[in-house]
């Protein structure tokens, strides 16, 4: 027999801690994960997903946005010329002077023969210092001399020339060399020739580099690359968010997947103490186990999210028209976020690692351990954190600043969410404290809930965070989009279109690359006819003239201030929203459907009043209310709102308007701002896209069409639905655990005559109570952190605002959502648990 | 000095009138090389007395002395040591670790140990050897018979010169044939030094140890005598 | 114990010595029932004048004369063989009588009673197990011997481990009920 005096095998050994210790139990973690992968699938699968996403999102977020160097190619700064640049060598030489290399790109705007159609003959060097990533070569090759052109693909076919071919523009013959496109933007339709050959440029960009310069110094017309903002409104930094919410999740469900694993395996470990493993070697298998199901998982879900975006790229390039590199990825969120699901895992991973290695080896090895101690879970903890999170929140917006304050706001977010994670233990024993009435089956399941807490606990945790989550949106939402100062919602309908007319001639605009006056616009019979024009195309039943006034509405109160256009109430407008005039109040000054919108006090109507008027006189204004509203030449307080809903509800459409009353009144000037079309059908993007080319035919007429913003309704609906769809799954996936594991009290139920209708209402009443329980605790917790956030943020109408309660909502996650819950439970639990029974551990 | 010393151990689970004495006033020496049969119907208390010798339980009350250390003043990491480096536990069944071969379950310990991989393969064939094991090596527990696992199971409890070997029920879940190897193996142990304490019901078994203790309700009722030589036994074989 | 079928077996392979067949006899059956030389040869007698063994006609007694089996030999045994031998009586065990008797006398400790054969019985059983491991490794007859004794008393020890089962669950109550019930008398027997 071997034994320590052998003379051949020093047999000492270097401890527990060493190496070779260490090495052995991790070969046994993974040894086990290989061949039991299968049992660990829910877990890996899950994270596997949620990698899988993060990474498909990040790489869409950052990808989709317009490049933010668009335009500027590598350098920081653009000066841009309208026209032809007088003395340009000398402003280039003045440049290059000061700031070193300087690249000049020309373009002139030309027609394509017999279109209306636009393209631009862009002189530019295709190995020019800056424009690199704004030239790249599709076919042949580039221009090198003067006769000598390269077309994108779109003037290619619109011209009918091909590469080798000659081409005509005017005057001069060049020959097409190769095709050519725009990598940033790929719509842009341009014929590149050589610098020096366009002699009548529409515009010239001089590209250059100013690093710490402030722009407006150099010139009026310069411009510095927009950087990629960092802070909330960063798509990678909201979806780096949702990456540690995700985990979170994941964190709490993969706690009761490894709980079960690790009474699965509770006789093997009891075999390992028994051959003489240390407490702190037997929780070292169970964590190795966790950490191996993290680093799997983060590295099979980054290769699905890989496998999906290589599929989904070029549909993506299609879309947002511009060139993305096929590993365009943005590693600096997928990089964390595959370390965060590794990172989850382990720590999943350490209380059911704690929780098994404490059991006596006796008990484990027999596979009867002892009944857990009975711990007292305080609530107090929980509700600190809550009162904590609720403070932190209200400091983190005080006033009317719209900037919250960052550190307190993440602050009072995680003393939120920790909240609920301690807070839901409590919960399970008051689940079962009130069930101690229920029928038997029901009373069980409660129990069982109650008593194996550390599966039931992350699960109800998990639950309640979905909850949360959706509840916080949804309120929140219902706050901001109740405000009827600062309207948001859809501009329109979709069956609504806004031809915008020119602004009048002299008005000031205003460019990222200077300042000028609008030219005089065309007569009103010409707009006239393109606005018919626009109608005929569109099948439109109405064109309203839309006028506009020159005063302002504010709100001299805290809070938003007014936001949308206000039009004046016409004979024509009425009679087009079915406006009887006997509706409207003779002594109204404005019309609106804004709800409550004629509650609201402090607002304030300026005006520049029409010159020659005595000061301090309101003239042709009679009636009593409007003097001591008088605050003054051009301005009135308090003007009297009427709210009739048959006008529109779209932000851009006339949903204020004044009545001819108040124009009179007070002597408002008016003019045309535009018109007003409705269709009967919702106009086709065909329909659409040549109403903005009628309208382009005219210099400053534009259209504007129902975009994308959803409205109110449809921003709750959809957190509420989001919020149910992730509630349910993470029920379906515990609820599993947690009935699977503890089938013993079944057997005994059975056996007294008990029947499928007794397993199946007592699954139903797991997955209902922890339904419910995470709806009330998640609803709770939403609005804690919703009313704390809320409170003394003046600019969103502190607690009032939240007098709009989504009440179907919140009916729909209290009670729709874990009656769901315990019906699927109840028709999925019908066949027998395919695991033996076994007394969890704890 | 014996190598087991029990001085009046007691085991009680339980407390009031639900109190459950599994031991009592156990008093017990093994010394090494000798092989001692624990016998007691079902509920005895015979599988408590093991896992309490074998530093698994604690005892309510008693004093539990290994090579003269008593177990009550080691801490859980030194009762751990022990079990890696004197103690050596092999149960009735489903003593071998899933997912390791039989050669790796039997270094477990000294690996647990901290001795080097190479080293502590080293010694687990060469205790498979002696128990001419060798040959299933490599095989996954799944992969061996009955018979063999608890073969291998003896030879993870002595390997690294571990001196007390205890066996609850070692053959109860083989057939005859397997069931005396495994005790002839156990044997071969006992003369290399190995002290052995094997619980039992089954007499057979029980008669291939030098002495045989008797157990019921938790306590020591009797002892068999050591036996004479085994000449004088066929002398009295009745006639035909 | 049927020594005349056991000389038949040996016969059986061929014709056989007086002496000699004592020695096989002894070899065969592991060395454990030695046999006495006079015995053999009144067997041989019986077996003769049975005619299921024929003899040499020479005369003498001694030990020179050739025995041999007859047809009528074989044939007796194989139905010895093939026979299950009749063990419908159970034979009179002095274990159970004594455990019997000591149930109706007061003041004897029973459990102690069957402790004391149980040790006894284990002690045997050491024995004839340390046999087995020392010798029955090279002689399989001696083991096949052996085996049967340790299944014997192995199967004694679980009686006595049924019987103690039994005291412990029912005794009180039985020795009250056996007192008062009139005293039956029949004869237990299983069917032959």
């Amino acid at each position: 027999m071997t034994s320590a005096s052998d003379p051949v095998l020093d047999l000492r050994g270097g401890g527990t801690g060493s190496l070779a210790a260490r090495r052995a139990v991790m070969r046994w973690a993974w040894r086990l994960f290989r061949r039991e992968w299968r049992q660990q699938l829910l877990v890996l699968a899950l994270i596997v997903v949620v990698v899988g996403a993060i990474f498909v999102a990040a790489a869409v977020a950052t990808n989709n946005p317009t490049p933010n160097n668009l335009g500027f190619g590598t350098a920081s700064d653009l000066a841009s010329y309208q026209g032809a640049v007088p003395h340009l060598s000398t402003k280039v030489a003045a440049l290059e002077h000061r700031f070193g290399r300087i690249q000049v790109i020309e373009d002139e705007t030309l027609a394509i023969p017999g279109s209306v159609d636009t393209y631009q003959l862009r002189a530019e060097s295709s190995h020019g210092p800056f424009s690199t990533p704004m030239l790249s070569l599709v076919a042949g090759r580039y221009p090198t001399g003067p006769g000598e052109v390269a077309l994108t693909e779109g003037v290619a076919s619109a011209l009918n020339v091909h590469i080798e071919q000659l081409w005509s523009e005017g005057a001069t013959q060049r020959r097409v060399v190769g095709i050519v496109e725009d990598p940033l933007d790929t719509l842009d339709a341009f014929a590149l020739v050589v610098p020096g050959q366009v002699r009548n440029p529409t515009e010239v960009d001089l590209l250059f580099d100013a690093p710490g310069v402030d722009p407006s110094t150099i010139g009026p017309n310069v411009a510095h690359v927009s950087s990629v903002a960092l802070g909330a409104a960063n798509p990678e930094t909201i979806i780096l968010l949702v990456a540690v919410i995700g985990m979170l999740l994941v964190a709490l469900i993969a706690a009761g997947g490894f709980t079960v694993l690790a009474q699965r395996r509770l006789r093997s470990l009891g075999m390992l103490s028994s051959i003489g493993a240390t407490e702190k070697q037997v929780r070292a298998v169970v964590r190795t186990n966790g950490a191996v199901v993290g680093v799997a998982g983060a590295l099979l879900g980054a290769l699905l999210g890989l496998i999906v975006w290589l599929i989904y790229r070029p549909a993506l390039e299609t879309s947002s028209f511009h060139v993305i590199g096929t590993f365009a990825l943005p590693w600096d969120v997928i990089g964390p976020a595959m370390g965060l699901a590794v990172v989850a895992a382990y720590v999943a991973a350490r209380r059911p690692a704690r929780i098994v290695a404490k059991v006596p080896i006796v008990a484990a090895l027999s596979g009867r351990p002892v009944e857990p101690k009975r711990v007292h879970r305080s609530a107090i903890p929980g509700v600190v954190l809550l009162v904590v999170s609720f403070v932190l929140l209200g400091y983190s917006t005080a006033g009317n600043n719209a900037k919250p304050h960052v550190p307190l706001l993440v602050g009072g977010l995680v003393a939120l969410v920790s909240g609920v994670v301690l807070l839901a233990p409590f919960f399970l024993s008051l689940a079962a404290s009130v069930g101690r009435h229920a029928p038997i089956a029901t009373r069980l399941a409660l129990r069982d809930l109650a008593r194996y807490r550390a599966r039931s606990g992350p699960a109800l945790a998990a639950t309640s965070i979905s909850v949360m989550i959706a509840v916080i949106i949804a309120v929140a939402a219902s706050a901001r989009y109740g405000n009827v100062l600062d309207y948001t919602g859809p501009n329109l309908a979709s069956n609504q279109i806004v031809v915008y007319a020119p602004p009048p001639a002299g008005t000031q605009l205003f460019s990222p690359t200077g300042s000028s006056t609008a030219p005089k616009p065309p007569p009103m019979e010409v707009l006239n006819e393109r606005v018919h024009e626009i109608a005929e195309a569109l099948g439109a039943i109405s064109a309203i003239e839309l006028e506009q006034t020159n005063a302002n509405l504010s709100h001299a109160g805290p809070g938003r201030n007014w936001n949308g256009p206000i039009y004046v109430a016409t004979h024509g407008l009425l009679k087009a929203f079915g406006i009887a005039s006997s509706q409207v109040d003779p002594s109204a000054d404005i019309l609106s459907m804004r709800p409550g919108l004629s509650g609201i006090s402090k607002m304030q109507l300026t005006w520049s009043p029409p010159s020659g008027l005595p000061d301090g006189k309101v003239p042709n204004h009679k009636s009593p209310h409007s003097n001591p509203n008088s605050c003054g030449n051009g301005c009135l307080w308090n003007p009297k709102i009427e709210e009739l809903s048959q006008l529109p509800s779209g932000a851009s459409a006339p949903n204020t308007v004044f009545t001819e009353h108040a124009v009179h009144a007070l002597g408002l000037q008016t003019s045309l701002a535009g018109w007003f079309i409705s269709t009967v059908h919702p106009p086709t993007a065909a329909q659409i896209r040549n109403a903005q080319l009628d309208a382009s035919k005219v210099w400053g007429m534009s259209i504007e069409t129902k975009n994308s913003a959803p409205s109110g309704m449809e921003v709750i609906d959809l957190a509420t639905l989001a919020g149910i769809v992730l509630a349910l799954a993470i029920l379906a996936m515990s609820v599993g655990l947690i009935r699977g594991e503890t089938a013993g009290d079944l057997r005994t139920l059975a056996a007294t005559g008990a029947s499928s209708t007794t397993r199946r209402t007592i699954t139903a009443a797991t997955a209902g109570a922890l339904g419910f329980l995470g709806a009330l605790l998640g609803t709770v917790a939403g609005y804690i952190g919703v009313i704390g956030w809320i409170r003394s943020n003046s600019l969103n109408g502190g607690i009032s605002a939240l007098g709009n309660v989504p009440l179907a909502n919140l009916l729909a996650i209290l009670v729709a959502m874990p009656l769901a819950a315990a019906v699927v439970a109840w028709l999925l639990a019908g066949r027998q648990p395919p695991v033996i029974a076994r007394q969890p551990i704890e | 000095m014996s190598l087991l010393e029990l001085h009046q151990v007691s085991k009680t689970y339980g407390a009031g009138p639900s109190e459950v004495h599994a031991v009592a006033d156990i008093d017990l020496e093994v010394d090494r090389g000798s092989l001692i049969a624990i016998m007691g119907p079902s509920g005895s208390g015979k599988s408590t007395l093991l896992t309490i010798s074998g530093s698994l339980e604690e005892p309510t009350s008693g004093e539990v002395l290994i090579d003269g250390d008593s177990l009550q003043k080691m801490s859980r990491n030194d009762k751990a040591r022990l079990r890696r480096r004197t103690i050596g536990y092999v149960f009735q069944e489903f003593n071998l670790l899933a997912g390791l071969t039989a050669l790796e379950n039997v270094s477990l310990p000294l690996e647990l140990d901290g001795v080097s991989a190479k080293k502590a393969r080293l010694a687990g064939i060469a205790v498979l050897e002696d128990l001419g094991l060798a040959d299933r090596a490599t095989r996954y527990p799944d992969q061996l018979s009955g018979g063999e696992r608890q073969r291998v199971a003896i030879a993870r409890a002595v390997i690294g010169g571990r001196h007390l070997l205890l066996a609850d029920e070692p053959s109860g879940a083989l057939d005859q044939a397997n069931g005396e190897a495994v005790m002839r193996m156990l044997l071969s142990a006992c003369k290399k030094g190995v002290a052995a304490v094997v619980v039992t019901h089954d007499a057979q078994l029980a008669s291939w140890a030098d002495r045989v203790v008797f157990l019921r309700d938790g306590r020591i009722v009797d002892q068999t005598v050591p036996p004479p030589s085994a000449e004088s036994l066929v002398q009295n074989v009745p006639q035909p | 114990m049927s020594v005349k079928h056991a000389l038949l077996g040996l016969l059986s392979e061929q014709p056989k010595y007086g002496h000699q067949l004592r020695q096989e006899f002894e070899v065969k059956t592991g060395d454990v029932w030695p046999l006495n030389v006079g015995q053999v040869y009144t067997t041989l007698q019986r077996l003769e004048r049975d005619g299921l063994v024929e003899s040499d006609e020479a005369d003498s007694e001694g030990p020179q004369k050739w025995f041999r089996i007859t047809a009528a030999g074989e044939q007796e045994l194989a139905r010895w063989l093939m026979t299950p031998t009749d063990l419908t009586v159970p034979p009179r065990n002095e274990l159970v009588i004594k455990v019997l008797v000591a149930l109706d006398i007061p003041g004897v400790d029973e459990r102690k009673l069957l402790q004391i054969h149980r040790r006894y019985l284990v002690e045997l059983m050491q024995q004839w197990t340390r046999l087995k491991d020392d010798e029955g490794q090279y002689d399989f007859r001696l083991a096949l011997v052996v085996d049967a004794e340790l299944f014997r008393l192995d199967s004694v020890i679980r009686w006595l481990d049924a019987v103690d089962g039994r005291l412990k669950r029912e005794a009180p109550a039985l020795r009250a009920a056996s007192a008062e019930l009139p005293i039956l008398r029949r004869r237990l027997a299983v069917r032959k």
